[in-house]
C-alpha cells in the first residue's frame, strides 16, 4: 500500500495520569496520511486513553500532540471537524432509526441541502450494507449491524482521519470480516487509526503498527519491519543433499551468531542467526552454494507472525512491570 | 467519494458550536417520542384534577366550617382559596419532583452509556451540550407540564367564579411556579454534571423539595435564599394578597438568580469533565 509521508497524527511524549496511576508514559506516535495504522496492546495498555486524548475528550498531563498539524488540546473542535470516531461500544440515539441517526450526525457538519444530506446518508448506508435496514429501530440491530452503523456514522462527514476503537473485537468472524472489508474500502479516502488486540486482523489490513504496553510504545513502524522481528536477524534455508561440516563452517563466519538445523522429508531446514544483515544477504547463500553436493530449495529471511512479535515485545518489556 | 456530494458546512458561533443540533436532539427526545403526550395528559389530570375536586365537588366544600367560610368572605371565595392552595402548593412540589425525576438521568445516563463521549467527539463544545439540555428541557417542561395545567386551572377558576378570574395575581403566581420548576430543573442538570450516579442527584433534589420547609422552619433565613417558601408565596399571591418582602420578592429573586448560577456551574464542571 502506498501512502505519502505527511503525518496526520503526531504525538511526542504524551503522558496521562489518573491520580497516582500513570496510564500513558511518553507515547510517541507518527501516523502517515492515507495509512491504516494498527494500535495494538493488551487490555489496559492505554489505547483508549490515547484515542480519547487525540479527540480532546480527556487532557494529557504531559507531552504534546497534533492532528493535521493542529494542537490536540487547543484546537480540538477544529480537529474534530475532520475526524470520524467509532467508540469501542458504538452509541446511538435509541429513539431514532439508522437513517435518522445518520442525519443527526451529519447535522453536526452540514446544514444542507436536505436532499443532499439524505443522499450522503444513503451512500453511507450502502457503504456498510445497511440500506434495507435504514428505517429500522436501532434496538433491533445485531452487534455486527450496530458496528457497521457506527462506522457509517463515523464516516458521514468524509473525515480525513477515522479513529476506530476496537472496531471488530466484539464481533463474530463474519462480522469481523465485514468490518475489515469496509476499512479496506475506506483506505482510499481517509487515514485510519484503529486499536485492537486481534493481531490477525492487524496483519491483514495495516500498513503500520505501534504496540503499546502499560502506557509505553514498545515497538512501532511499518508492518513489514515489525514482522522482521525485533531481535536477531534469522535466515531460513532448506537444503537437499549432505552438507558435510556446514554447521562448523557457518559458525566460523564472524557475522553468524547461531545456527540450528532440523530434518524434514529428506531435507534439512537451517535457521541461521546473523548480526550483519548486509553481509548475510550478499554472501550467505553464495557461501553455502559453494558446496556442489547440495541444493538449496528455499532461502528467505524469517518472517514472524505478528503474534510472535507481539509476545516477544510484551515479554521483553517484562510484561510492562 | 469526497467530491461526489457537495454539502454546505455548518457555520455556527464557535463558542456554541453544536448547540443547534443538540437542541434539536433534546427537543426530539420530548416531541418525537411518546414522552410528550404522556406528560401533556398526566400533569393537567394530576394538578387540575385535584383543583377541580376543590372547586366543583360540593361534598368537599361542605366540609368547611362556618368560621372558615366567614374568614374567606363567602363559600365561593373559600373554595377558590382551597383550589389555589392545592394547585400552587401541591402543584409546585409535584412539578419540582417531576422535573427532578425526568431529568435525573439526562446527563448521568449519557455519561454512563458513552453517548456524551460520542456526541463530544463531534465538533461540539461542552457548554453547548449543557445549554442544549437546559433550553430543550425548559421549553418542553414549560409547555407540557406547566402550560396546559395553568390554562386549564385559570379556566376552571373563572368558571367557578362566574367571571374572569383576576389575571394579574394568577399570572404572578404562575410566574413563581415557573421559576420554582426551573430552579429544580437547573439544579438537577448541575448535579448530573457533578455526580456519576443517580442516587445523589435524586437524593439532594428530593431532600430540598420535601425537607426544605422543615429546615426553613428551624432556621428562617434559609427561606430568603431558597425556593422553599415559594409554593406558599404563589398560593397567596394568586389570591391577590400582598406579601412581605421576606416571603415574596426576596426568595423569588434569589431563586431566580440560582438558575443561571447552577447552569454556569454545570458548564464549568462539564467542561472539566473527562469522558
Amino acid at each position: 500500500m502506498s501512502f505519502n509521508d505527511t503525518l496526520v497524527i503526531e504525538t511526542k511524549g504524551l503522558e496521562k495520569s489518573f491520580g497516582n496511576v500513570k496510564v500513558l508514559q511518553g507515547v510517541d506516535l507518527s501516523v502517515k496520511q492515507n495509512s491504516i495504522f494498527g494500535f495494538l496492546g493488551p487490555n489496559g495498555a492505554g489505547k483508549t486513553t490515547t484515542m480519547k486524548i487525540l479527540l480532546g475528550l480527556i487532557r494529557p498531563t504531559g507531552g504534546s500532540g497534533s492532528i493535521f498539524g493542529r494542537d490536540i488540546v487547543q484546537e480540538s473542535v477544529a480537529i474534530r471537524e475532520r475526524i470520524g470516531y467509532l467508540p469501542q461500544q458504538p452509541r446511538f440515539i435509541e429513539y431514532m432509526s439508522a437513517r435518522e441517526n445518520l442525519e443527526f450526525t451529519a447535522a453536526f457538519f452540514y446544514t444542507g441541502p436536505k436532499s443532499k444530506i439524505r443522499m450522503r446518508c444513503d451512500e453511507m448506508l450502502e457503504l456498510v450494507g445497511l440500506t434495507d435496514k435504514a428505517e429500522r429501530p436501532i434496538r433491533t440491530f445485531s452487534g455486527g449491524e450496530k458496528q457497521r452503523l457506527g462506522i457509517a456514522l463515523a464516516q458521514v462527514n468524509y473525515p480525513d482521519l477515522l479513529i476506530l476503537d476496537e472496531p471488530a473485537s466484539a464481533l463474530d468472524p463474519l462480522g469481523r470480516q465485514e468490518v475489515l472489508e469496509i476499512m479496506q474500502r475506506l483506505r482510499k479516502h481517509t487515514s485510519i487509526f484503529y486499536s485492537t488486540h486481534i493481531l490477525d486482523d492487524v496483519q491483514r489490513v495495516s500498513d503500520s503498527v505501534a504496540i503499546l504496553n502499560h502506557g509505553k510504545v514498545v515497538a512501532s513502524g511499518p508492518i513489514e519491519l515489525i514482522l522482521n522481528g525485533q531481535g536477531s536477524i534469522i535466515y531460513c534455508m532448506t537444503i537437499k543433499g549432505e552438507p558435510e561440516g556446514l554447521g562448523e563452517k557457518l559458525a566460523n563466519l564472524p557475522w553468524v551468531t547461531h545456527t540450528s538445523v532440523s530434518q524434514h522429508n529428506g531435507s534439512s531446514l537451517w535457521q541461521i542467526s546473523v548480526n550483519d544483515e548486509v553481509e548475510a544477504e550478499t554472501n550467505l547463500l553464495r557461501y553455502v552454494l559453494a558446496d556442489e553436493m547440495i541444493t538449496v530449495t528455499e532461502f528467505n529471511r524469517k518472517k514472524y507472525e505478528l503474534e510472535e512479535v507481539f509476545m516477544e515485545v510484551i515479554k521483553g518489556d517484562g510484561n510492562g512491570r | 467519494m469526497a467530491d461526489s456530494i457537495q454539502l454546505n458546512h455548518v457555520k455556527e458561533w464557535s463558542v456554541l458550536r453544536g448547540f443547534t443540533n443538540l437542541l434539536h436532539k433534546e427537543s426530539r427526545a420530548w416531541w418525537g417520542t411518546r414522552r410528550w403526550w404522556i406528560n401533556a395528559i398526566l400533569w393537567p389530570i394530576l394538578l387540575c384534577g385535584l383543583m377541580a375536586n376543590m372547586l366543583f365537588v360540593p361534598a368537599i366544600a361542605n366540609l368547611a366550617s362556618e368560621a372558615e367560610i366567614s374568614q374567606a368572605g363567602s363559600l365561593t371565595a373559600y373554595v377558590i382559596q382551597m383550589g389555589l392552595s392545592v394547585f400552587f402548593e401541591f402543584g409546585m412540589i409535584a412539578l419540582g419532583i417531576g422535573a427532578i425525576i425526568l431529568l435525573q438521568d439526562s446527563i448521568i445516563g449519557e455519561k454512563q452509556s458513552g453517548t456524551a463521549e460520542w456526541l463530544l467527539s463531534k465538533p461540539v463544545v461542552a457548554r453547548a451540550y449543557v445549554l442544549a439540555k437546559f433550553v430543550g428541557n425548559t421549553l418542553a417542561i414549560l409547555s407540557l407540564m406547566l402550560g396546559g395545567p395553568i390554562i386549564i386551572a385559570y379556566s376552571m377558576l373563572s368558571i367557578r367564579l362566574g367571571e374572569l378570574f383576576p389575571a394579574r395575581p394568577f399570572l404572578l403566581a404562575a410566574g413563581i411556579m415557573t421559576v420554582h420548576t426551573l430552579f429544580y430543573l437547573a439544579l438537577t442538570l448541575m448535579l448530573g454534571t457533578i455526580f456519576n450516579t443517580r442516587g445523589p442527584v435524586l437524593g439532594i433534589g428530593l431532600a430540598s423539595i420535601l425537607g426544605g420547609n422543615l429546615l426553613g422552619g428551624l432556621f428562617k433565613p434559609l427561606f430568603y435564599v431558597t425556593p422553599w417558601i415559594l409554593p406558599k408565596t404563589a398560593s397567596l399571591s394568586a389570591s391577590g394578597l400582598s406579601l412581605p418582602p421576606e416571603m415574596g420578592i426576596i426568595p423569588l429573586t434569589t431563586t431566580f438568580i440560582w438558575i443561571p448560577i447552577f447552569i454556569l456551574l454545570a458548564i464549568i464542571k462539564f467542561e472539566n469533565t473527562e469522558l
